[in-house]
């Protein structure tokens, strides 16, 4: 069963007898395939364009290309083993991968404690894992579970409560790392699940005003240093001169200017005298890409690139429709959401709407972990797609 | 299964991010085509470098047009922040630069965490550096990047650390100055005056900064030169001050200060008191010194001090001495903090005598104190202007002085007797029988200025304090100095104010009592004054009426005055901006000759003699008569006044010892006040310290040569080197006797 693609024969110029039209390997969703692809090929592009000619001493080239280019070969492996996997056989999986995700996390916070600063992520060799990346898979995957358990086409209070937890915990614990932009996709993944699952408006309105106040007195009680803060402040107090707020405004002004000044068709490939010179935008490759691609190809290159990100998100919306049954609907509408709003608050804070948090934008920043995560994703959304017919 | 739900849920969903994308997309269609223009137009300006050329600093003259503070073309070392913006790429850069520059990594890193850098600068990290090493640093680029040298202006003090109280020194911008002198246009990380002229002149001294801007490509590197503003130099400024009495009055400062701490000659230590029964009355940690008879001395600490020349037509100041004193260099070295807090301790906020220790202060401008008798001829002018006493008047002096109230309150703990100074000669209040105005300031009678004191209170509770106020006490002399003492004048306001702040204790009266007015009349309790207070009102005194602001700055001249002869400004060729040679009256005193006269005669008698006779054949000295026997016969006049302040505790060796006197001569209109803090009678300290003053201006005493200073030795650990005169001899008196106090 496992791996079913990889077992498929090849064509002998008759079609694939062996196989029939509801075999999964032939219902692959290509138009969602395609858009992945085309991203991640802008996504490749704007990270070279964006930290080519920065670096300190020499300028960096093609060391962050390279690298991102490895981390999407092996998203692609991880991706297709996902893909030959049915969703349903990893739903026993579930509670497995989400209790490893929160002794991950665990992990890491008290890892913080001992080293008395925020840390984000485990250090293997040369790769950094960040388990709030994976948590987005993990925990989405378990409330899918959990709330398709019931079979029913509303959230009771029980489950919601349930759902509360489940999501809630592994929320908490990215808040205090502290990475408020990671905790917010899994508010987002709540939301947009038990949105879809049935739970009353007040559910609703419940968790949000329960984010909200976490995250308030996280903030009162000094448990989120004042590096999240900062941010905040910054997006605030644009004209501040205050020291500490200096890089984040400097920052968040030059990547509006640079998507600006764009104007209508850019500036061109490797033109642009914000992106493509000795850097204005820190680590723009990894939290402006938007404005790289903004500076070198206004608002034409911005429109398709976001067209590409509504078309996959029709797509996967209508995989959620086709889907036979709650779970992968339910796996749809997360993954929905989750893009829907990282997609949003990467560009947003871009473009001076939201406040600077890390978020990266999927397939495009540079990240291995947000990459792999994405090419996850995506692949069970696939998987749901590659098993309506069953 | 409801799909029919679902679909309706699924498409909130959508609405949600047609929402969500629709914002992002309107936003992103605002900016790229409506704002474009006007962000580019501010992205273009990002596509230049300004460099800032920054002005040449006014130069600072003496009164003969030794020039006292200069300036000196530096190269820094900056290094461009975008390069260092990485603790890995800075850490290595500093450690770089480090062996090359002499500067401590952990110091660079400092500059970098500083706030009172701009950040939108390169980080300046060493000054001063060789032409060598800055070329050194720029043919190896690729070594440093991001690093290069630019030229800047340094302080230099030719004459340091003469005058450095009066002149001040530089400082960066402080966190409370930082608005203010961002409003006049400063730089965050420039050096600005922080003390002495060099701050109250910093707007006349400092200029204007120019800008050269460049466009620069995409490597910032300088394509052209866009536009150019020349700075325009600082105004240069003259003082008042000649340096070589200057010099001379830093000199007779110290070298006395430093006599009175000896520990060899008993005579001229303070003796501990007997109480009623025999016993010495304090016990003090120190070690005592005996005499033969087994008597306690202690010597005094005479820790500090100030020399205040004035002119007294012209309100200018000659010379301003303070001590201890600073090389003001050292502010133009880079200090560390520990270092500075090596040259500059704070002392311990428990230390009773902390205030002697400080260095960074201007004592004669900024010293809090009690005059002792040098007040008493302004208690005498208030006495005879307002009719309370006439000046032929007489006054039987019985050696102490009863309040004329009721006497019953004598018991419950209220003062009604006021006694003498005690005679050296019989240990007892002196008595100096029947005095009048003249007798009792040559004398120094208490008792009489007590009862002027009383006299003055019954006829109106503020007539003393208001009529000496005419002199200029309780108000600032307005000089054009910084951080000047107003002085205080005792008041009820006053007394109901320093209740309020704890100083004076709760059980005090918060009213002006008689017992204040007594006190105040004898220029102690709680009168303060500072001793440029005290010169002018000397000055008035002496200039028949005319209380004039003292000047330290005599005039401003437009920026560049030429040199001439080597070290010294040429101003035939310079322009005047500015001249305060005319004197400034603030007001003028109704002092009409019958009342002058007795009070100029006892300040007279004071220095040439002729003591009172009492009782029977029994000779008084004045108090300054001893003193000036050897004073030269074709020295300036003089007429003076002796004074000591009362220390804490009334402890002998916490007497402050002042002496004021000015010429009789209008071709030498000098007013010299000398003020030694815990250096005994008045006589004693300050008295010859008046006296070489004006022998050396009256020429009888040869002023030493005023010589180019030492390079400053930066391992010292003395904030100034010892200073003292060559030869202190007019310092010793051949007539030297135990003299009474006052």
């Amino acid at each position: 069963m496992a791996f079913s693609v990889l077992n498929r024969r090849p064509d002998s110029g008759l079609g694939n007898v062996r196989s029939s039209p509801g075999d999964p390997s032939r219902n692959v969703d290509w138009v969602l395939l395609l858009t992945q692809a085309a991203l991640v090929v802008c996504g490749c592009l704007t990270v070279y364009a964006a930290s080519r000619t920065k670096g300190t001493d020499l300028p960096y080239g093609y060391t962050f290309a390279t690298r991102q280019v490895i981390f999407v070969i092996i998203s692609i492996i991880a991706m297709f083993a996902v893909m030959s996997l049915d969703y349903a056989w990893l739903r026993e999986r579930a509670r497995f991968f989400y209790g490893l995700t929160i002794v991950l996390l665990m992990l890491i916070f008290l890892l913080a404690k001992v080293s008395n600063g925020a840390q984000l992520s485990f250090d293997v060799g040369p790769i950094k894992l960040q388990p709030a990346e994976f948590a987005k898979v993990t925990v989405m995957f378990a409330l899918a579970a959990f709330l398709s358990d019931s079979n029913s086409d509303s959230v009771n209070y029980e489950r919601f409560v349930g759902a509360l937890w489940l999501g809630g915990i592994p929320t908490v614990l990215i808040i205090l790392q502290p990475d408020l932009g990671s905790s917010s996709v899994l508010v987002a993944l709540m939301m947009g699940l038990l949105l879809v699952a049935g739970a009353k408006a007040k559910y609703i309105a419940m968790i949000t005003a329960l984010a909200l106040s976490t995250v308030g007195a996280a903030v009162v009680t000094g448990l989120v240093n004042s590096y999240q803060t900062i941010r905040i402040q910054a997006w605030l107090n644009p004209n501040s001169n205050d020291v500490k707020l200096r890089s984040f405004i400097f920052q968040g002004k030059n990547a509006l200017r640079a998507t600006a000044t764009g104007g209508l068709t850019g500036k061109g490939w490797l033109n642009g005298p914000i992106t493509n010179t000795k850097g204005d935008i820190p680590v723009q490759w990894a939290d402006f890409p938007f404005s790289a691609i903004g500076e070198m190809f206004g608002l034409l290159g911005c429109a398709v690139v976001i067209g590409l990100f509504g078309l996959a998100l029709f797509r996967i919306w209508r995989i959620a429709h086709l889907s036979r049954d709650l779970l992968g609907t339910y796996i749809c509408a997360g993954v929905f959401t989750m893009l829907l709003w990282q997609v949003f608050q990467n560009i947003a804070m871009t473009l001076g709407l939201m406040p600077i948090t890390g978020l990266p934008l999927p397939f495009i920043s540079y990240g291995g972990s947000g990459t792999l995560t994405y090419f996850v994703l995506f692949g069970l959304v696939q998987s749901v797609h590659m098993r309506r017919m069953r | 299964m409801a799909v029919d739900k679902r679909a309706a849920r699924l498409g909130a969903l959508a609405l949600v991010s047609v929402i969500l994308l629709g914002a992002v997309g309107a936003r992103l269609w605002f900016l790229q085509t409506v704002q474009r223009q006007s962000l580019q137009a501010k992205v273009n300006n990002g596509q230049t470098r300004t460099q800032v050329l920054l002005p040449e600093r006014g130069r600072i003259f003496d009164a003969n047009g030794r020039i006292l503070a200069d300036n000196r073309r530096i190269l820094t070392i900056t290094i461009d922040r975008a390069v260092i913006r990485k603790k890995v790429n800075r850490t290595e850069l500093f450690t770089r630069l480090s062996g090359i520059l002499n500067v401590p990594v952990e110091e660079m890193e400092r500059r970098w965490e500083d706030n009172q850098y701009s950040v939108f600068l390169p980080l300046p990290v060493a000054e001063d550096v060789s032409e060598a090493t800055v070329l050194e640093i720029e043919s190896r680029s690729e070594d440093y990047p991001g690093v290069r040298g630019d030229e800047d202006w340094a302080r230099v003090y030719p004459y340091a650390p003469l005058a450095s109280h009066v002149i001040g020194y530089m400082g960066l911008i402080l966190q409370s100055q930082e608005s203010q002198y961002k409003q006049l246009g400063y730089l965050n990380n420039e050096t600005v005056g922080q003390f002495g002229v060099e701050l109250s002149m910093e707007q006349v001294l400092h200029g204007k900064s120019g800008k050269v801007v460049y466009q620069v490509d995409s490597a910032n590197r300088v394509v052209r030169e866009i536009s150019r503003i020349e700075p325009v130099p600082g105004k240069d400024v003259q003082l008042t001050i000649d340096l070589k009495v200057q010099q001379y009055a830093e000199r007779v400062l110290e070298t006395e200060l430093v006599a009175r701490r000896q520990r060899t000659d008993t005579t001229k230590m303070a003796k501990n008191p007997k109480d009623k029964d025999g016993n010495p009355k304090f016990t003090e940690p120190e070690p005592w010194v005996y005499d033969d008879k087994g008597e306690q001395f202690l010597p005094y600490p005479a820790p500090a001090g100030s020399v205040v020349v004035e002119n007294y037509e012209t309100g200018q100041i000659m010379a301003m001495a303070s001590f201890p004193t600073f090389d003001n260099r050292w502010f133009t070295v880079g200090l560390s903090k520990s270092k500075f807090k090596q040259l500059f301790p704070v002392p311990d906020q428990n230390d009773p005598n902390r205030a002697d220790k400080s260095i960074l202060v201007n004592r004669a401008i900024q010293g809090q104190y009690n005059l002792g008798s040098t007040f008493k001829p302004f208690t005498a002018y208030a006495g005879i202007m307002s009719g309370v006493v006439g000046p032929k008047d007489i006054y039987e002096d019985t050696g102490s002085y009863t309040l004329n109230i009721d006497k019953s309150i004598c018991n419950t703990g209220v003062r009604c007797e006021y006694f003498n100074a005690l005679s050296a000669g019989t240990g007892k209040p002196s008595q100096y029988g029947p005095v009048n105005v003249e007798d009792a300031l040559a004398v120094s009678s208490d008792a009489y200025f007590y009862h002027i004191g009383e006299l003055t209170f019954e006829k109106d509770r503020t007539l003393l304090g208001t009529e000496v106020g005419q002199f200029g006490f309780g108000a600032k002399s307005g000089i054009d100095l910084p951080f000047e003492f107003t002085g205080r004048i005792p008041t009820s306001e006053l007394k109901a104010a320093l209740i309020d702040k704890g100083v004076l204790r709760k059980d005090e009266s918060p009213k002006l009592l008689v017992g204040d007015n007594v006190q105040l009349a004898i220029g102690q309790g709680l009168l303060a004054a500072s001793p440029l207070q005290l010169a002018n009102a000397y000055s008035t005194l002496a200039n028949s009426g005319f209380l004039n602001r003292p000047h330290i700055i005599r005039a401003i001249y437009q920026g560049g005055v030429p040199t001439g002869y080597p070290g010294y400004g040429d101003f035939r060729g310079a322009t005047l901006i500015q001249s305060f040679d005319k004197p400034e009256v603030i007001h003028q005193i109704d002092l009409p000759e019958s009342t002058s006269f007795p009070i100029i005669a006892g300040l007279q008698r004071v220095i040439y003699g002729r003591g009172v006779t009492y009782p029977g054949n029994f000779y008084h000295t004045t108090t300054g008569e001893t003193l000036f026997k050897d004073y030269p016969k074709n020295g300036i006049p003089l007429a003076g006044k002796t004074g000591t302040a009362q220390g804490a505790a009334s402890k002998p060796w916490y007497d402050s010892s002042v002496f004021a006197a000015f010429s009789t001569d209008a071709a030498n209109p000098y007013t010299v006040v000398a003020y030694l803090e815990k250096a005994g009678y008045g006589a004693k300290a300050a008295g010859p310290v008046v006296k070489c003053m004006f022998e050396a201006l009256g020429g009888q005493v040869t002023m030493d040569e005023v010589a180019l200073a030492d390079p400053l030795d930066q391992t010292s650990v003395l904030a100034a080197q010892p200073n003292q005169l060559a030869d202190g001899s007019c310092l010793n008196n051949r007539f030297d006797t135990p003299a009474v106090r006052d």
